[in-house]
């Protein structure tokens, strides 16, 4: 086991204040606080070489339980154990081994150029010439910036930055790594490149990394594992193929018809979702999908049918809004 | 050591980034040091002798303040406590990197470049000003006064860091530091020697660590303070040293765990 977290909290202590000029001055003599509670008792274990993704709607809790498990914030309960370390204690034979890179912070020295920040990481992680020369390689070869190592940082453009950004976080081939939004602000092809990039990482380095993203396609065609988490309380863990069958309550049926048949007589099957002659889909209760499907071809004169799984952001979005 | 290196080569890099800033930083040195001149000069142009201290010992301090100034309180740690607030703290807290170490040696970088500078400017000054100087020629002299410029910088180190820390519990860390360092840099004997005030402010200014900044050295240069007086002036400011150190590193321990890593 490489991450351990049990009955992790993490509270926030948060001003309040009122808009507006007078609730400025008003703040200066009375403050009120709100907890927010960020994390609310939340256990999971990850194992050596697993890729999790982490998903939930802003505010839900993802990026502070990253915060915890790299040891920026003391847990306010709870145990975090991460390659046998309490993460809060910070000790440095730890942060030699894992890597935290947030979309929008960047550790780059933002008027030198990259490489400058590669070789302050050098002397911070004591990374032994060859072996510096080496990653370095490797990584500008799969990121496709070697030819930019000399340019400075704020000449960079976003995508070119988030790949510096990464090789600098990476320079010391940390075994656990903790990616927020990595993708985040990117055009589609980049956020491909990145993609790859973060698989090939995976797999070269046995690299345990739980990733954090809006984007459903990062997490859909890189993680098997995924995490739900709404509200600072856990959701979902397990495979993201069973996630639709625990949550999706829906099957939708697909047909292509012969010949013309009201809307009503269909919605006698399921609930009609769209129809635009010869082309319809009823959604239909999952444990009657079978009978639906049967009930359709009898009655009806269906040249094809297909009983499909729902989307799997149309799932999410729904336990969201459920909850 | 190494380490130390590349931080130092990396603040040089930065400020060569930004030359036009540089320079014009260092002409307002300058501006200011020969408006202090030739104030002393005025008002020394009149008498031999006021407060005990001839022309050409006055003007030494003068002319020594400007350069032990940048020396002893140029720092980049005002930065910390912005960075406590826009979480980019973060970037720092998560490498395997004493932080206090880190803005260390870029202080060092930061104030080995004024110094550079600072010392070309005196050059040229003296060539042009031909100002009385006092040299000091006593070698136990020159290394007290080194070890208490040492002293000085480190506790004006862990002061700022100290200041920086308040980011942890309050976003408005500027103002706390704009009071202190006018406060501060009252008593540092940078604008004239600490003696000359009125008995009680002397003897007020004399309880404090900021003496130690610029008029404790200063003075050892000078040849003022010896024996005994030096002596019990260096081990006062052996022990705001460790008090310093002590009170900024607690702050520390307890800012971090009340770090919130915000901005995202």
């Amino acid at each position: 086991m490489v991450i351990s977290v049990s009955h992790l909290k993490k509270y926030f202590k948060v001003q309040q204040k009122k808009p507006g000029l007078f609730g400025s001055l008003k703040s200066l003599f009375s403050r009120k606080f709100q907890i927010v509670e960020a994390v609310n008792d939340i256990s999971f274990e990850i194992d050596e070489g697993e890729l999790v993704g982490f998903i939930g709607p802003n505010g839900a809790g993802k990026t502070t339980t990253l915060k915890c498990l790299s040891g920026l914030l003391y847990p306010t309960n709870g145990r975090i154990s991460v390659l046998g370390y309490m993460p809060q204690e910070r000790r440095h034979s730890y942060l030699r081994q894992i890597a935290l890179v947030m979309g929008q912070k960047n550790q780059l020295w933002w008027d030198l150029p990259a490489q400058e920040t590669f070789l302050l990481n050098k002397e911070i992680y004591e990374i032994p010439d060859d072996i510096y020369k080496n990653t370095l390689a490797e990584l500008t070869e799969l990121l496709d910036v070697a030819a930019l190592l000399k340019t400075p940082v704020r000449k960079l453009s976003l995508g070119e930055r988030m790949k510096m950004e990464l090789i600098a976080a990476l320079i010391h081939s940390p075994k656990v790594l903790f990616l927020d939004e990595p993708t985040i602000g990117l055009d589609v092809v980049m956020q491909k490149h990145m993609r790859d990039f973060i698989k090939e990482y995976n797999v070269r380095h046995k690299a345990t990394i739980l990733l954090t993203s809006h984007y459903m396609e990062d997490v859909r065609l890189l993680a098997n594992r995924v995490i739900i988490i709404d509200q600072g309380k856990i959701l979902y863990d397990g495979k993201l193929a069973q996630l639709v069958k625990k949550f999706a309550k829906y099957k939708a049926l697909s047909i292509i018809l012969d010949s013309y048949i009201s809307p009503d007589a269909l919605g006698e099957i399921g609930e009609l979702i769209s129809y635009d002659f010869p082309r319809a889909v009823i959604r239909v209760p999952r444990s009657a999908s079978n009978v639906a499907a049967a009930q359709l071809l009898q009655k009806f004169p269906v040249d094809d049918l297909n009983i499909e799984e729902p989307d799997i952001e149309d799932v999410i979005r729904d336990v969201f809004s459920k909850k | 050591m190494r380490l130390a290196i590349q931080i130092i080569k990396n603040t040089w890099a930065e400020y060569m980034m930004y030359r036009l800033s540089f320079v014009l930083w260092r002409v307002r040195s300058v501006m200011q040091l020969i408006v202090m001149y030739y104030l002393w000069w005025a008002i020394f142009s009149e008498t031999q002798m006021l407060f005990g201290y001839t022309q050409s010992m006055m003007l030494t301090y003068i002319l020594l303040s400007a350069f032990v100034r940048p020396l002893i309180m140029g720092t980049r740690t005002q930065e910390i406590g912005g960075m406590i607030n826009d979480g980019s703290l973060s970037n720092y807290l998560i490498r395997p990197l004493h932080i206090f170490r880190f803005f260390f040696f870029r202080d060092i970088g930061d104030k080995s470049l004024n110094i550079v500078f600072a010392f070309g400017e005196i050059i040229v000054l003296f060539l042009l000003l031909r100002p009385p100087i006092f040299i000091q020629t006593n070698g136990e002299i020159l290394l007290f006064t080194v070890l208490s410029l040492l002293i000085g910088m480190i506790i004006f180190f862990y002061f700022s860091l100290l200041l920086s820390s308040l980011g942890y519990w309050s976003s408005d860390v500027w103002a706390p530091r704009f009071l202190s360092f006018v406060f501060a840099e009252f008593f540092t004997g940078m604008l004239f020697p600490l003696d000359i005030l009125p008995a009680p402010l002397f003897f007020a200014s004399r309880l404090l660590p900021f003496t130690y900044f610029i008029y404790f050295p200063l003075k050892v240069y000078l040849g003022h303070v010896q024996g005994m007086q030096l002596l019990q002036g260096v081990a006062m400011g052996l022990f705001w040293m460790l008090c310093m150190k002590t009170m900024t590193d607690r702050l520390w321990q307890r800012g971090l765990r009340v770090y919130a890593a915000e901005g995202r």
